[in-house]
């Protein structure tokens, strides 16, 4: 597998969707090749970033005019 | 286009406490979605709110064969875009990324790998603007996948399925995103301490 190859690979393989031969074959690559592991990692941190970022809430006054319609129709 | 429902007789109470109950359950992650489609916190919330209405209309309809939680995601996101559209934008999510297969997000090299920053850099307020300004430059399509499945934590399948899409498409666009990102990205992180 080559690198190119690898990389078009890398989200498959993240998330776990590759075929077990193919699988085994990024993971030899990826444990031989330091440029396409730290891509890896760039991805892996990518990752974190965005876990790290604050989360949306339904504002109170929109959740309040569901309710009520939710009650009006009662 | 709407969905067709998924339950119970329009008149009968079990609607009102179903939809009252997804509004707790699911009502921060509707407008979530809502809000990363229209990028308009007025016009998320009149998703959201016009989403439940119609659910209201359409319960009589239901017939289970979703939840009820998916069932509103994709009133929401029909809603969205119906929104989105009646602002002018015709084609909200157009994916306008043609970069053909063997472009520079198929290959390595296309972008210098990130020295590796660490935690107060990698999390700090300076990256998380540099993610919002990359985020602004990926096509609205890839953004929407990246930060329901990356942002949010919603699994492939439940991405497919909000938008109407197969997984593998998803993954096309989650992996198209990523490559962009990190690639944009570097610039943010070169110079970073390792």
């Amino acid at each position: 597998m080559t690198c190119d190859e690898l990389y078009r690979r890398l989200t498959d393989h993240a998330e776990g969707v590759l075929e077990g031969d193919v699988c085994r074959e990024v993971e030899r690559h990826l444990a031989d090749c330091s440029a396409c592991s730290a891509i890896r990692r760039d991805l892996e941190d990518l990752s974190r970033l965005c876990r790290e970022k604050a989360s949306i809430h339904l504002p109170s006054g929109v959740r309040r005019r569901i309710e009520g319609l939710l009650a009006s129709t009662a | 286009m709407i969905p067709p429902s998924p339950a119970v007789g329009a008149s009968h109470p079990a609607n009102r406490e179903a939809l009252s109950q997804a509004l707790v359950d699911h009502g921060d992650r509707l407008y979530s979605l809502a809000l990363r489609i229209t990028r308009d916190r007025d016009l998320a919330a009149d998703a959201v709110q016009e989403a439940f209405a119609t659910a209201l209309q359409r319960a009589s309809g239901f017939r289970g064969e979703s939840s009820i939680g998916t069932w509103l995601h994709r009133i929401v996101y029909t809603k969205s875009i119906d929104l989105l559209r009646a602002r002018g934008r015709e084609a909200p999510l157009v994916d306008e990324d043609k970069a053909p297969p063997g472009s520079e997000d198929d290959r390595v090299g296309g972008a210098p790998t990130w020295s590796r920053p660490p935690d107060e850099i990698l999390l700090g307020s300076e990256t998380r603007e540099a993610l919002e300004r990359a985020l602004a430059q990926i096509t609205p399509m890839q953004r929407l996948v990246f930060e329901l499945r990356e942002v949010e934590g919603r699994d492939t399948d439940e991405v497919a399925g909000i938008l109407d899409l197969p997984p593998g498409t998803v993954r096309v666009h989650l992996h198209r995103g990523r490559m962009r990102l990190r690639g944009l990205l570097s610039q943010h992180f070169r110079g970073a301490v390792a």
